[in-house]
């Protein structure tokens, strides 16, 4: 065990599980606004990690739209065959943190 | 008369789409890439319910004859760049 000198640090436990998906929330949130300002979606529409795209009114141009948006608000390139599996809020987001992670390697 | 040419997959004018928006975002003037995104999304869209697939090989094959037009001018238009970003891109 390591021995710490100086100030005590405290260890907040992470109580709760863990979801298995790896975006943050904020970029989450960013996604969700994104699409949300695409579809003209009231503020009552919930729009949330597992919102599935077809479910709030996008169809496929909506889709490739989206995607477009993302990639400029991100600064990354999506590929084609990875765009085609985009379904949900969540997909999305996982998508776009591993081509951040990516390219900042 | 003409072999009938089957029309399009879906995916491919999926394809399409994305390749024309991705070639509208090269262009360094802002109106002329804010026309081709718009003019690119409209005609889409008002194309969306096309049924007669002669129709539909038509608008396909117009789509892909101005993706060539597009990426031909992006090269064209990119030797005469302007050299001040357009009051719009100005953020405040």
């Amino acid at each position: 065990m390591t021995s710490v000198t100086g100030s005590s640090m405290s260890m907040t436990s992470l109580s709760g599980s863990f979801k298995q998906t790896q975006a943050k929330p904020e970029t989450v949130n960013k996604v969700c606004e994104i699409v949300r300002k695409q579809l003209a979606l009231p503020a009552e529409t919930a729009v949330t990690g597992e919102s599935k795209f077809a479910t709030l009114g996008a169809d496929s141009l909506d889709t490739v739209e989206i995607v477009m948006g993302l990639e400029e608000a991100f600064d990354i390139s999506v590929k084609e065959d990875s765009a085609q599996t985009i379904a949900t809020v969540q997909d999305a987001a996982d998508l776009i943190e591993d081509l951040v992670m990516e390219k900042d390697a | 008369m003409a072999s009938a040419v089957p029309p399009p997959v879906r995916s491919e004018v999926l394809l399409l789409f994305r390749s024309l928006l991705r070639t509208a975002r090269e262009f360094a003037d802002y109106n002329i890439r804010e026309y081709t995104k718009r003019r690119t999304i409209d005609a889409f869209r008002q194309n969306r319910d096309l049924s007669d697939p002669s129709a539909v090989v038509a608008a396909f094959a117009d789509g892909k004859s101005q993706l060539e037009v597009a990426r031909r001018q992006v090269i064209v238009h990119s030797l005469y760049a302007p050299k001040v970003k357009n009051v719009m891109e100005i953020k405040h």
